[in-house]
């Protein structure tokens, strides 16, 4: 006779599947709770996703460009002496190469302005329109007047919350002021052109823009810019090209992707991964007890039948292999209604929900009103990767202590 | 050859402090084709034989040869290809499992031991027919009597050609009529395939049918012999 | 011990394993529990803290349109004299006046705009931290004189450093010119990033010659010992300020964003705890639904003995209730001496370091173990339990004592 080794898995995998079902009201109520685990588990990575990326695009928003050239000096002092020139024929090349889809060099410094009742610090910026549109600025922000038509333009446009607490109006004119390389004060009249309106009020009161070739002449400064900002519109692959522009850029310059631009967003980028496995296995621990206590109530109530099957011949880690086969089963079953339960209620979501009850809240944290859940494969398969692999886990004490029955005494039980 | 033996087997154990002997310098020579049955009361050590013979329990000390190889120093997982491949069980209750139908029990052993799906399926369903069950193949261990779930657990000890049954009290929860009718299909099994049969009981009607009669008391054979007349 | 409680004990501890692992399941929920409400208390405690102790304080008198629009001329008269009276009727002595407004400082090398303070230097170290945090040098002394203490960052950007000068231009309160020619006399580091970037204050009868204001101040800060001392305290303050041209505003007027930060962090986390908390109860509703159907036999006995079936689902319920109550104490006590280890020592998370510094906190962070985080938690753990063995004790109503003694 044949002697054969390895085992035909169907037959485990029948035992298995019938077991799970003999208790049924106990197995529904388990792959309820596993199903709502992993809803959750998914749910939450969806929202931190969404509260995540909604900070970064509104990071990225004030002001544009995931990458961004400056001085060696600029970050730490951003003033006005600390300037680059135009990019030179290396780093252009480059610019003009995908994936980078636009880029912009904007003068960059604080300022003060004034109108005839109020006196508020801002920054000015000097931009070029076309660039500043290309690299997310939109014209519909615009919500008075027009956005400025050219680097030479010398009108001013400020925000919303500006004007107000500057008691000032569109065609008024405001004063600028800031300092030039040389710290002497250099000021002048300006007429505001447009207003705009932002997602946060700080943007508001902050940003001024004005025409970049304005803004040089005012400071004397000739073509010199503060920044080069660059974009490919998606912040989630940067890491993939910001240094070929570095390259480029050369050593001289100090080239930096939006995660050291921003600190703050960096950090909670870097550790979001982490924070939602956390989370992940919180849950499933919560779950764990459950699931070990389910299986070994089904191993307990089937020790005559494990006997058999050993007397029969069926080798110690067959009957493991069926505990844990059986385990999977209950596991996966879960997993698959799990995520279909959060793809059908996180997919509506998408479009937003409205928090504005705790708004200025979020705005502490950079956040807007509305907050958008993100469903990503990748969470689903990390939750999906994190029950199935802390499942097995916990599932094989029962399933070993299955194995080790010894034939006689488990048949000898009644 | 003799399709097992045993030599100077000790097992004992320890029951609420007390040793017991459980098996006594046992030595006992049992042929191919052989039809014997271990009496004795309880406690006087059978089953404990049957499971040492059978490769379920290990012995203290002393030999045990299945077909001439030495098996008592045998490591579990190869004991259970021993009993997989060379021994068929029967047990007095709980002989089936409860989530597998008749067929599927019977097919169990073969599929563990990797036999193709049709030719199970084709073996299985010839020893249905055999041990006269052939319109129960798809029933399910709650929905047959004991008698026939007796039936099925013969039909799966047999069903891959083992040299040796090993039945423990296989009547014990059946009524007279079911008995009789188990062990004539066990006479019959031994003598067209020539299977060795070893029965533990201490049911007379069973005892009626055995060729040798083996009888123990406290761990020790005290009384071995054929009985004339009988097969 | 009645017999019911000594059954149920008995019972229970029948699958001991299985008895530990349900309670083992409610120990996980309810340490966590505590730990992280108190936690959370902890990190709002010092959110509140930093916040309003640095320099917003607890209470601040306003005219009444300054809060929503900061703007020069909307300014309270009199403003020191209001304070030294407040300070006296109220018996509250951490009560300090406080000028603001824009200007453009100029060092050599460079200029910024910047808010600039003007406070009481005999006062302010009574509302405020920002005294106590001079790194270098000293804090204002006098309140004439031209001196100026600025954060750290600032000073760098500003290529400052202690006894160089400094040149403020701005408006004053009726639109003139202001300007004015300050001493840089401390240099002040909190750590806090944002504020070392922007902090500048100057002694307040200065501020008001420079900027024309008079004897107009914009706020009257009062830093309070506790927050429970607000409510009361701005009852006292609105009948004695008695002008109808000021307000006074609470922390949460003051700063509305703080509150609302605090609830949307508080609301996701209970979330995430209601999701620990029914799978703690489904854990439950097994074992007690499994402990109910393999003792059918068992009840149908009880039953024909003479046990009514509201009896044994009382003798259903005290089990819950003993395995709640041991996952409760053991659970409460573990939470508990985690979160009181770390509000002595202090947890320190480096890799949120930025996060913390974003919300104005240092990265070192106090539980805080009271009654409230050790037993708000777990208490729902706990009904959570006993409603879980609901179903399981209502399937003993339908039991028929001759078919369950039949059961297997």
């Amino acid at each position: 006779m044949r002697t054969n080794k390895s085992l035909s898995p169907s037959i485990l995998a029948t035992l298995a599947w019938r077991n799970l079902w003999r208790n049924y009201r106990r197995t529904l109520i388990m792959l309820m709770a596993i199903v709502l685990g992993v809803w959750a588990m998914i749910l939450f990575s969806s929202m931190m996703r969404g509260m995540l990326d909604e900070m970064v695009r509104e990071g990225l928003r004030v002001l544009p460009g995931e990458v961004q050239i400056h001085h060696p000096e600029y970050r730490d002092d951003p003033s006005v002496a600390n300037l680059i020139g135009e990019p030179d024929a290396q780093l252009l090349s480059v610019l003009n190469t995908a994936p980078i889809e636009a880029w912009t060099a904007r003068i960059k410094v604080p300022g003060m302005i004034s109108s005839e009742r109020d006196t508020r610090g801002v920054l000015l910026l000097g931009i070029e329109p076309d660039g500043e549109i290309a690299l997310g600025f939109k014209l519909a922000d615009v919500i008075e007047g027009r956005f400025l038509e050219s680097a030479a333009d010398k009108g001013i446009v400020i925000g919303r919350k500006l004007a107000d607490r500057l008691d000032t109006e569109l065609g008024k004119r405001v004063v600028i002021m800031t300092q030039d390389p040389d710290n002497e004060v250099a000021d002048r009249g300006m007429r505001i052109v447009g207003i705009y309106r932002a997602r946060l009020e700080a943007t508001e009161q902050l940003n001024a823009y004005v025409g970049r070739e304005t803004l040089q002449k005012m400071l004397g400064v000739g073509n010199s810019v503060s920044e080069i900002a660059i974009t490919a519109n998606n912040y989630q692959t940067v890491k993939n090209w910001w240094q070929t522009v570095a390259d480029a850029a050369g050593d001289e310059q100090d080239t930096q992707p939006w995660m050291v631009l921003d600190g703050y967003l960096g950090t909670m980028a870097s550790v979001q991964g982490t924070i939602n496995l956390i989370i992940m296995v919180v849950i499933f621990i919560a779950l764990s007890f459950g699931l070990v206590n389910t299986l070994v109530m089904a191993v307990f109530e089937r020790v005559r039948e494990i006997g058999l099957m050993m007397a029969l011949g069926m080798r110690p880690q067959w009957i493991m292999l069926q505990v844990l086969l059986e385990s999977l089963m209950l596991l996966g079953l879960g997993l698959i209604l799990g995520n279909v339960l959060a793809v059908f209620t996180i997919l509506p979501l998408q479009s937003g929900i409205g928090i504005s009850v705790v708004g200025e809240g979020l705005e502490m944290y950079g956040m807007g009103t509305t907050l958008y859940p993100k469903l990503a494969l990748q969470d689903m398969l990390l939750s999906t990767a994190v029950v199935l692999l802390l499942g097995l886990a916990a599932s094989l004490i029962p399933a070993w202590r299955a194995s080790r029955y010894n034939p006689i005494e488990a048949l000898a039980k009644t | 050859m003799s399709a097992i033996s045993s030599k100077n087997l000790h097992k004992t154990f320890s029951q609420g402090g007390h040793i017991i002997k459980g098996l006594d310098d046992v030595s006992i020579d049992i042929e191919e084709g052989e039809f014997v049955c271990l009496s004795g009361p309880s406690g006087s050590g059978k089953t404990t034989l049957l499971n040492a013979l059978g490769g379920l329990d290990r012995p203290d000390s002393g030999e045990i040869l299945v077909g001439g190889k030495r098996v008592d120093q045998l490591g579990k997982a190869e004991l259970a290809d021993m009993r997989l491949h060379h021994i068929g069980f029967v047990f007095q209750a709980y002989n089936l499992i409860p989530v597998l139908t008749a067929q599927e029990n019977i097919e169990f052993v073969m599929q563990i031991q990797g036999v193709p799906a049709a030719a199970r399926a084709e073996k299985s369903r010839a020893i249905l027919k055999e041990v006269g069950l052939e319109d129960h193949e798809n029933r399910r261990p709650s929905q047959l009597s004991g008698g026939q779930q007796q039936r099925v657990a013969v039909a799966r000890a047999i069903v891959s050609n083992p040299t040796l049954v090993l039945a423990d009290e296989p009547t014990a929860n059946l009524d007279s009529l079911t008995a009789t009718q188990l062990m004539d299909l066990f006479v019959k099994l031994n003598r067209e395939r020539n299977i060795t049969f070893v029965i533990a009981t201490h049911d007379t009607r069973v005892m009626q049918y055995c060729r040798r009669l083996v009888r123990m008391e406290d761990g020790k054979i005290i009384f071995d012999e054929s009985q004339p007349g009988i097969g | 011990m009645s017999v019911t409680t000594r059954l149920a004990w008995r019972n229970l501890w029948r699958h001991g394993r299985r008895t530990w692992l349900t309670v083992g399941a409610m120990i996980f929920c309810n340490a966590l529990l505590v730990f992280m409400i108190a936690f959370q208390f902890g990190t709002y405690g010092l959110m509140i803290d930093s916040s309003l102790s640095v320099l917003t304080g607890h209470i601040q008198i306003q005219q009444k349109d300054y809060q929503a629009e900061s703007r020069m001329r909307y300014s309270i008269p009199a403003g020191v004299d209001l304070a030294a009276r407040l300070r006296e009727q109220s018996g509250i002595q951490h009560i300090a006046a406080r000028t603001t407004a824009f200007a453009l400082a100029s060092s050599e090398e460079r200029s910024f705009g910047i808010q600039v303070y003007g406070v009481d230097p005999e006062r302010e170290p009574d509302v405020s931290t920002i005294p106590g945090l001079i790194k270098t040098g000293r804090y204002l002394l006098d309140q004439d004189a031209a001196e100026i203490v600025i954060g750290s960052v600032l000073a760098r950007n500003l290529k400052l450093t202690v006894g160089d000068e400094l040149t403020l231009l701005g408006s004053g309160r009726d639109g003139s010119f202001a300007a004015g020619i300050v001493t840089v006399v401390g240099i002040l580091e909190s750590g806090l990033s944002e504020l070392d970037r922007s902090i500048a204050q100057i002694p307040l009868a200065y501020f008001q010659s420079v900027f024309s204001m008079g004897d107009h101040v914009h706020s009257i800060v009062v830093h309070l010992d506790a927050l429970g001392a607000v409510a009361p305290v701005k009852q006292r303050l609105v009948g004695l300020v008695q002008q109808p041209e000021l307000v006074v505003l609470d922390w949460d007027e003051l700063q509305p964003g703080l509150r609302q930060a605090i609830q949307a962090d508080m609301f996701s986390a209970f979330v995430m705890y209601a999701v620990l908390i029914v799978l703690v109860a489904f854990s439950v509703l097994n074992t007690q639904l499994m402990s109910v159907l393999e003792r059918t036999r068992e009840f149908g006995v009880m039953m024909a003995l003479g046990f009514s079936p509201g009896g044994l689902a009382r003798l259903v319920f005290l089990e819950t209730a003993v395995m709640s109550l041991l996952g409760l104490t053991i659970g409460c006590l573990l939470g508990a001496s985690i979160a009181y280890y770390f509000q002595v020592f202090g947890l320190h998370i480096p890799a949120l370091k930025e996060a913390m510094d974003q919300y104005n906190l240092p990265a070192e962070i106090y539980p805080q173990v009271n009654l409230i985080s050790v037993f708000v938690g777990p208490g729902v753990v706990f009904l959570g339990s006993m409603l879980a063995a609901v179903y399981p004790a209502l399937r003993l109503h339908t039991l028929e004592p001759v078919a369950a003694m039949r059961a297997v």
